[in-house]
């Protein structure tokens, strides 16, 4: 849910399944937005989905931060929350991006105690999205998905799995995403994020959710499908095109989805 | 159960990681980009060159999104500031910001708080020059313009308040107690017509045409508040401006004590019915959501 789209929204209430909101969003005291989620929250389910969790930083989310989400969670009564598999800052500072780190056993047992106590908090399931990654580290002994996996079969979470950043991260690091997937227990994937990214000069891929999605990534998509159909969700965060541009590209998932 | 601690390396990595982020993009070619040779070594060490794409270059991903989601945001919070100075000059204005106060908050919408305390600090006392088609800008309108931006900010942000309403027996404490402004609501001063600016460029391109306009004879006070999920300016004439700043700092008593010292025998003459007037006009637009008396 972007505030781009809120007049679309609210003059035409298109038929959906769920909307997601970004938790960060909504979780101050400004009245405007808390105004628009009240409208909204009376047609849709709404799910969240956080950015600033930072789970793999160096400091303890501050114990208001996950209130404020557990609060909002049930403000809206979602069915389940999710954050990103990262870290968004260290040692004081807040870099507002998801940020990788090595893929190494001693980060999967650190991660999932942290992802158990979250979702425990929460008192609902929590989903841990995977990452568009730029680069990787020597030190990683893992691959990302043996990660990934490790992360959240030890935590008793689940995946948010986005297929968009399977496809990227893979091009940019030359892994199979079809491996990817394999690997991914899909009886405990929430939700499935699909979203469009752009070619820089040099060949890398940035995860920037300005532009259609590729027909690479709604191959991969129908391949992840044909695991087992999960709600899906278009995110359209730069560039945002009128709301039906949006709704037609999201019509597609259903298509590739069958 | 409890958050398990970080190791060191990680602690270490971060913080490596961090310091590329916030190395500032190079603005000698006239384009922002990234110092890749001031990355950190140890840091250049653990990244892989992946696909034909050495480490150095990956990380300026990173390092360039850091860079241009703050612009990006620091330009839609602070827009008749940016359209004024142009995004070229606002940019490095917002780079040498960030550098000094890098964000701190999880919360994206406080990366702009003390922009305009920053400026009126950091900025040499001369006019500000900026690139062709704009020529200089006086200091003094680029404060101004960034604290109205600030007021805007933090007006539309304002949680929902009630407004006060006095009741019949507030008036026998009204003058030793002091009213609480609403925080959707802000006391604006101008002495160019930045508000008008404002109102011409928010949500527009930029546009490398806008001119900042003659000095105004003498400053214009606004009051700017929100109504419903609208923000709206109401025009208030200099004492009445005075008097509510001074409401703001002061009993009402002490507030009407220091205007009237400052008045002239003629005003002074129209002050009391005034004063009615702008009170009731106060409470009209529900400016106050409060009454302190001290016990």
């Amino acid at each position: 849910m972007r505030s781009a789209h809120y007049r679309e929204l609210f003059e035409s209430w298109p038929a959906l399944d769920y909307l997601e909101i970004i938790s960060e969003n909504f979780l101050g005291h400004a009245a405007p937005p808390r105004h628009h989620l009240d409208r909204v929250k009376e047609r849709y389910p709404l799910v969240l989905h956080g950015v600033g969790l930072n789970i793999l930083g160096p400091e303890p989310p501050d114990p208001s931060y996950l209130d404020r989400v557990a609060w909002l969670a049930d403000y809206v009564n979602a069915p389940f929350v999710s954050d990103h598999l990262c870290w968004t800052g260290a040692h004081g500072h807040s870099h507002h991006d998801l940020l990788p780190t090595p893929y190494v056993p001693e980060l999967v047992e650190l991660v999932a105690e942290r992802a158990a106590y979250v979702q425990r908090h929460l008192g609902r399931p929590f989903g841990l999205e995977n990452l568009s990654s730029y680069v990787e580290f020597e030190q990683s002994t893992l691959s990302e998905w043996e990660f990934y996996a490790g992360v959240v079969e030890r935590a008793g979470c689940h995946f948010m799995l986005d297929v968009n950043n399977i496809y990227v991260s893979s091009q940019n690091h030359g892994f199979s995403p079809a491996e990817y997937l394999e690997a991914i227990d899909f009886s405990r994937v929430l939700q499935v994020h699909i979203a469009g990214h752009a070619r820089e000069p040099n060949g890398t891929i940035v995860d920037t959710h300005d532009q259609p999605v590729s027909d690479a990534v709604w191959q991969l998509y129908r391949s992840a499908m044909g695991r087992a159909p999960r709600p899906t969700l278009l995110e359209w965060d730069d560039r945002i095109p009128p709301l039906t541009e949006v709704l037609a590209e999201l019509a597609k998932a259903k298509e590739y989805a069958t | 159960m409890t958050w398990p601690a970080s190791p060191a390396w990680l602690l270490e990595l971060e913080a490596t990681f961090g310091q590329m982020l916030r190395t500032p993009l190079s603005r000698s070619t006239l384009t922002l980009r990234a110092e890749t040779n001031a990355y950190p070594e140890a840091l250049l060490a653990q990244a892989k060159p992946s696909r034909g794409v050495d480490p150095a270059e990956r990380l300026a991903v990173y390092n360039r999104q850091y860079w241009f989601r703050l612009f990006t945001l620091l330009q839609g919070a602070f827009p008749l500031t940016a359209q004024l100075v142009g995004f070229w000059r606002f940019n490095e204005l917002a780079s040498d910001f960030l550098v000094a106060r890098p964000p701190r908050s999880w919360d994206i919408d406080r990366v702009g708080d003390g922009f305009a305390d920053f400026l009126s600090t950091a900025l040499p006392e001369a006019d500000l020059e900026l690139a062709p088609p704009r020529s200089s800008l006086p200091r003094a309108a680029l404060l101004e313009a960034v604290r109205i931006d600030t007021a805007y900010r933090d007006v539309f942000g304002a949680p929902a308040v009630t407004p006060f309403t006095p009741a019949l027996d507030d008036a026998a404490r009204l003058l030793s107690g002091t009213l609480r402004l609403s925080p959707a609501v802000a006391l604006l001063t101008e002495s160019w017509p930045l508000c008008e600016l404002r109102r011409r460029v928010v949500g527009h391109a930029l546009d490398e045409s806008l001119r900042l306009g003659s000095r105004l004879e003498a400053p214009r006070s606004w009051l700017l508040g929100r109504d419903g999920l609208k923000l709206g300016l109401a025009a208030l004439e200099p004492r009445e401006a005075q008097l509510i700043e001074l409401l703001t700092r002061h009993t009402v008593g002490t507030a009407l004590t220091h205007l009237e010292a400052d008045c002239s025998e003629a005003e002074r003459q129209r002050l009391p019915e005034q004063v009615q007037t702008w009170l009731a006009r106060s409470v009209r637009l529900g400016i106050w959501v409060g009454l302190e008396v001290e016990s």
